[in-house]
C-alpha cells in the first residue's frame, strides 16, 4: 500500500479503506456466485428492488448501532425497540371503520404514526443512553434490561393483538417507487447520507471515535464524554424509530413478532462491514455494505430454497467468524 | 562448574528501533546476598530483568542459572524452574484469597480431581509460619494493604521454591515500618541461601541491605562492587557518569509576570492534596517533586478539572476562574499530557492526525459547523514537523509509533490547543535517553516562546535540570519550594519526606 490514502481524511487511514474495499469486493463476489448459481434469473430488476426493500429497514438498524459500536458500546435492544415503534406507528394509523383498532373512531393526522414511532424510538435511546453513561451501567446489561421494557411495553400496549388494517396513505410512505428505485433505498441514502455527515465531518462524530478509541484520553482532550455517549444512543435510537415506522409502512401491520432477532442482523451486518468491536473504528459505506453483504446471503439462501433454520446457523456462524477476524485486526498492542 | 555462583549474565544485547536498550550487559550474582541492581531510568534495568524472563528475546549473549545454560520463554517458565520476580505493580487476582492466589495454576486436587482446599489452607499456613508473616490465608487479597499483598507475592516465590527473587522497586509504596518489616523477610531469605535482585533508587536503604551493588547506565554496566566500598557519592556519579551534564538543553529564559496564582487548594477527596498555594510565571517551567503518594498528580489533575475541589482560588492574569471540566481548562488556555500515555494519553487505533487534532477540532469549524479536514491535515503535519516526530505517516496508527514519537504527537495535541499553561506529568516516562532529550529541547524551546509549564517528574535529574523553581510536595502538603541554584537531590528530598 502506498504511502497517500484514497480519499483520505481524518478518520479514514489505510487499513480501514483496505477493508473497505475487501467488503465491496466480498459483495460483488457474491453477486456474481449468485447470478451463475441462478443462471441470472436472481439478478432481475424485481428481484434486486426486493433485495432492496428488503435491507433497508434493518439498514436504519445497522447505522444506528454502528454510531454506538464505534463509540465502543452495544445494543441488543434493537429487535424490540423497533418492535415497539412499529406497534405504536401503527396504533396511530389504522382505517377508520375497522372494529379492532387500538383507537377505534379516532383519526390521526399522516403524521401522528411517524412523529409517535421516532419518538418512542428516541425514549429508548435516551434511556439506554442515560443508563450507560450516566448509571455506568455495562452496555450490555443495560440494553439488555430495556430490551425486557421494551417487549413488556409492546405486549401491554398492544394487548398482545396484531395492530393491523393500516391506512393506505400510510403504506404507501414505504410501497413506492421513484423511477426504477424504491423509496426504502432511497430513505436509507438519505439517512446513511446524514449518518455520514455526522460521523465523519462533525465534531460530535469525531468524538464518538474518540470515546471509543480511548474514552480517558477523549475525557482529558475536553470531549464531555457522558454527555456525547448519550447522544450516540439517542441517535440510534431515533434512527430505531424510523426503523419501526417502515418497517409497519411496508408490512402493513405490527406484531410482537415485528423486527424479531434485528439486533442479531444489524450488529452482523456492521461486524462484517467492518465497524469493529474494539471501539473507535468503522465507516459508514462500510455498514451499509455489511448490509448489503448479509442481505445477498439471505436472499440467495432464500432463492435456493434453504431452510430459514439454516439461515440462523449461517447468520451466527458469520457473526463470530466476522468478529474473530475483527479481533485480530484491530488488537490493541500492550 | 563454578559454584561461586547461582546465576551469570554473560554479554547480553539488546537493540530496540533507534536505540541500543542493552550493549553486552554481564551480571553475576552470588547465592544468599542480596544484589542491588541500580541506574537511572532508562538505563536498562527493566530490559535486563525482562531478558531474563523471557519477555524479552535478547540480540546475543547467554545465561547460566546454577552453571547450566538456559533460555526462560516466559516468567512461568522462569518460576518453574526457581527464578521469580516481585513487579512493582502487583499482579495478583484482587477478588480471590490468599491462598487461591498462592497455588493459583498448581491448585493441589483430591484423590477424585477437584480442589483440596484444606491442603493449600494449610500448605499456605505453614508457608507463612516458616516466613513469619501474619496474614490469613483465607482473607481476600484486595483487603489487605500493599505491604501485605507484596508479603504474599514473595510467599508465593518461596512456595516455588525459588532460589533467586527479583524485585523491582519493592518499597516505592511501603510505609517506614513495612519497609522494615520487608526488610526482615529479605534477611531470612538470605540466610536460607536465596539470591535476591534488589532493584530500587532509594539511597538509603540500598546500603542498609545490599552485599552487592551493580551499576547501569545507558544500557551498559559500568560494574559490580561489594557495597561496603561504595559511598553514596560515588554511587551516584557511577550512575550519572560523564555525560550528565550534557542531558539538559541549555535555558537562559528568565521568568516573567505571574500567568498562574493558586491560593489554598484543597481536593474533594480525603488524604489528598490540601491548602495548596502557587505561582506560575511567564516563561517558567516549575517542577513538582515527591514521592509516591505525594499527590502530585492528583493536584495537577484538579487544575486541570478532572478532579474535584472543595477549596481554594485559582487566578489567570490576575482573574478568578472556575475549572469544572477539561473543556473549562482548554478554554482557559491551560494543557494537559497526562503521566499514563496509554491510559488517556493516546487513541491507540486512530491516526496520527487524529490523535493531534482531537483537543482543538474547535478551531476547524467552518460555518455549516462541518469539519475542516484539509486544514487540520495541514496544522497537523506542520506542528508535527516541528516537534520532528517520527512516523512513516500521518495516517499511521499512533499505536505503531515508539514511546517518545507518541509523546511527541500529544505534545503536539496540546500545542494546537495555542495553551498559556502546559501541564506535563512525567513528560518522559517510558521514553529512551535520545526522546527524552528532545523532549527538554521543545520545553526549553516553549518557555522560550513564553508559556509556562509545569512538570511533574519523579526523576530527580529531570527536575533539578530543567527547572526555574521546584515545588515538593508531602503527603498531600506543600513543603517547600527550591530556587534552581539551591537544588540538589538532597535539598528535595529532604522537603519529600518531610512527613509531620
Amino acid at each position: 500500500m502506498g504511502e497517500r490514502s484514497i480519499g483520505s481524511g481524518l478518520l479514514s487511514f489505510r487499513k480501514d479503506i483496505f477493508s473497505k474495499y475487501t467488503n465491496l469486493f466480498t459483495f460483488i463476489l457474491l453477486v456474481f456466485i449468485l447470478a451463475v448459481f441462478t443462471k441470472g434469473r436472481s439478478m432481475q430488476g424485481d428481484s434486486v428492488r426486493n433485495l432492496m426493500i428488503a435491507e433497508s429497514v434493518r439498514a436504519f438498524a445497522a447505522l444506528g448501532v454502528g454510531m454506538i459500536i464505534i463509540s465502543r458500546g452495544i445494543d441488543l435492544s434493537i429487535g424490540y425497540v423497533v418492535c415497539l415503534t412499529a406497534s405504536v406507528a401503527a396504533s396511530f394509523t389504522q382505517t377508520a371503520g375497522y372494529s379492532g383498532a387500538l383507537f377505534p373512531g379516532v383519526q390521526f393526522p399522516f403524521w401522528a404514526p411517524i412523529a409517535a414511532g421516532i419518538a418512542v424510538g428516541g425514549l429508548f435511546g435516551l434511556i439506554n443512553g442515560l443508563l450507560v453513561a450516566y448509571a455506568k451501567l455495562p452496555p450490555f446489561i443495560a440494553t439488555l434490561g430495556t430490551l425486557s421494557l421494551a417487549r413488556g411495553a409492546q405486549l401491554i400496549y398492544t394487548r398482545a393483538a396484531v395492530i393491523g388494517s393500516l391506512k393506505q396513505e400510510f403504506k404507501e410512505i414505504s410501497q413506492g417507487n421513484i423511477g426504477p428505485v424504491p423509496n426504502l433505498a432511497i430513505y436509507v441514502a438519505v439517512a446513511a447520507f446524514l449518518v455520514w455527515i455526522l460521523l465523519r465531518h462533525t465534531r460530535l462524530g469525531t468524538n464518538f471515535y474518540a470515546i471509543g478509541g480511548n474514552s480517558q484520553a477523549a475525557r482529558v482532550s475536553g470531549v464531555n464524554v457522558e454527555a456525547d455517549l448519550v447522544k450516540v444512543y439517542l441517535f440510534a435510537g431515533l434512527l430505531y424509530g424510523i426503523a419501526g415506522v417502515l418497517q409497519a409502512s411496508r408490512l402493513g401491520l405490527a406484531n410482537a413478532l415485528t423486527a424479531n432477532g434485528m439486533e442479531l442482523d444489524a450488529i452482523a451486518a456492521v461486524t462484517v462491514g467492518g465497524v469493529s468491536q474494539s471501539g473507535g473504528v468503522g465507516t459508514v459505506s462500510g455498514m451499509i455494505i455489511g448490509v448489503l453483504i448479509m442481505g445477498i446471503i439471505n436472499y440467495g439462501m432464500t432463492y435456493m430454497n434453504i431452510d430459514s433454520y439454516y439461515q440462523l446457523l449461517m447468520k451466527g456462524t458469520i457473526i463470530i467468524v466476522a468478529v474473530f477476524f475483527d479481533m485480530r485486526k484491530h488488537a490493541r498492542k500492550l | 562448574m563454578n559454584n561461586e555462583y547461582i546465576l551469570e549474565i554473560d554479554g547480553i544485547s539488546k537493540q530496540f528501533p533507534g536505540v541500543r536498550a542493552l550493549d553486552d550487559v554481564s551480571l553475576k550474582i552470588r547465592p544468599g546476598k542480596v544484589h542491588t541492581l541500580m541506574g537511572e531510568n532508562g538505563a536498562g534495568k527493566s530490559t535486563l530483568m525482562k531478558c531474563l524472563f523471557g519477555m524479552y528475546h535478547p540480540d546475543g549473549g547467554h545465561v547460566f542459572f546454577e552453571g547450566r545454560e538456559v533460555k526462560f520463554h516466559s516468567a512461568k517458565n522462569a518460576l518453574d524452574s526457581g527464578i521469580s520476580m516481585i513487579h512493582q505493580e502487583l499482579s495478583n487476582v484482587p477478588k480471590r484469597t490468599v491462598s487461591e492466589n498462592i497455588w493459583l495454576g498448581r491448585e493441589p486436587l483430591n484423590r477424585i480431581g477437584l480442589l483440596d482446599h484444606k491442603k493449600m489452607h494449610t500448605d499456605t499456613l505453614a508457608l507463612m509460619k516458616q516466613l513469619e508473616i501474619d496474614i490469613d490465608p483465607g482473607c481476600q487479597m484486595d483487603s489487605l494493604s500493599i505491604s501485605k499483598q507484596q508479603s504474599c507475592e514473595i510467599a508465593k516465590a518461596v512456595s516455588y521454591g525459588a532460589r533467586i527473587v527479583v524485585m523491582d522497586e519493592p518499597t516505592s509504596s511501603l510505609t517506614e515500618t513495612e519497609t522494615n518489616h520487608l526488610f526482615r523477610i529479605i534477611n531470612d531469605l538470605r540466610s536460607r541461601g536465596v539470591a535476591i535482585i534488589y532493584i530500587s533508587h532509594k539511597m538509603s536503604e540500598i546500603f542498609q541491605i545490599s552485599d552487592e551493588i551493580s551499576v547501569m547506565r545507558d544500557g551498559r554496566m559500568v560494574g559490580s562492587f561489594a557495597a561496603s566500598e561504595l559511598t553514596e557519592d560515588k554511587l551516584i556519579s557511577l550512575m550519572v557518569g560523564r555525560v550528565s551534564r550534557q542531558r539538559f538543553p541549555p535555558s537562559e529564559t528568565v521568568p516573567g509576570k505571574i500567568r498562574l496564582r493558586v491560593k489554598g487548594l484543597t481536593a474533594k477527596a480525603l488524604n489528598s492534596f490540601k491548602d495548596v498555594s502557587f505561582d506560575l510565571r511567564e516563561s517558567e517551567i516549575l517542577g513538582i517533586g515527591g514521592l509516591v503518594g505525594a499527590q502530585r498528580t492528583e493536584l495537577v489533575e484538579a487544575i486541570f478539572g478532572l478532579r474535584g475541589l472543595s477549596a481554594g482560588v485559582i487566578e489567570l492574569n490576575g482573574k478568578e476562574i472556575k475549572i469544572r471540566s477539561t473543556k473549562d481548562a482548554i478554554r482557559n488556555g491551560i494543557a494537559m499530557i497526562t503521566e499514563d500515555r496509554r491510559g488517556s494519553g493516546i487513541f491507540p487505533l486512530l491516526s496520527v492526525t487524529t490523535n493531534t487534532a482531537i483537543a482543538a477540532l474547535d478551531q476547524f469549524i467552518n460555518k455549516f459547523h462541518f469539519l475542516d479536514h484539509g486544514a487540520i491535515r495541514k496544522k497537523a503535519r506542520e506542528l508535527n514537523d516541528f516537534l520532528r516526530t517520527k512516523t512513516p505517516s500521518m495516517t499511521t496508527q499512533i499505536q505503531n509509533l515508539s514511546g517518545g514519537n507518541q509523546q511527541k504527537v500529544i505534545v503536539s495535541r496540546w500545542l494546537m490547543t495555542l495553551p498559556d499553561i502546559l501541564i506535563m506529568d512525567e513528560p518522559t516516562r517510558g521514553i529512551d535517553v535520545g526522546a527524552k532529550y528532545e523532549i527538554y529541547t521543545i520545553m526549553t524551546e516553549l518557555a522560550r516562546q513564553g508559556k509556562s509549564i509545569i512538570m511533574v517528574s519523579s526523576e530527580m535529574p529531570e527536575l533539578i535540570g530543567m527547572s526555574h523553581r521546584i515545588m515538593v510536595l508531602c503527603a498531600g502538603r506543600h513543603t517547600g519550594t527550591i530556587e534552581k541554584e539551591d537544588a540538589t537531590q538532597e535539598s528535595i528530598m529532604r522537603l519529600a519526606a518531610n512527613f509531620s
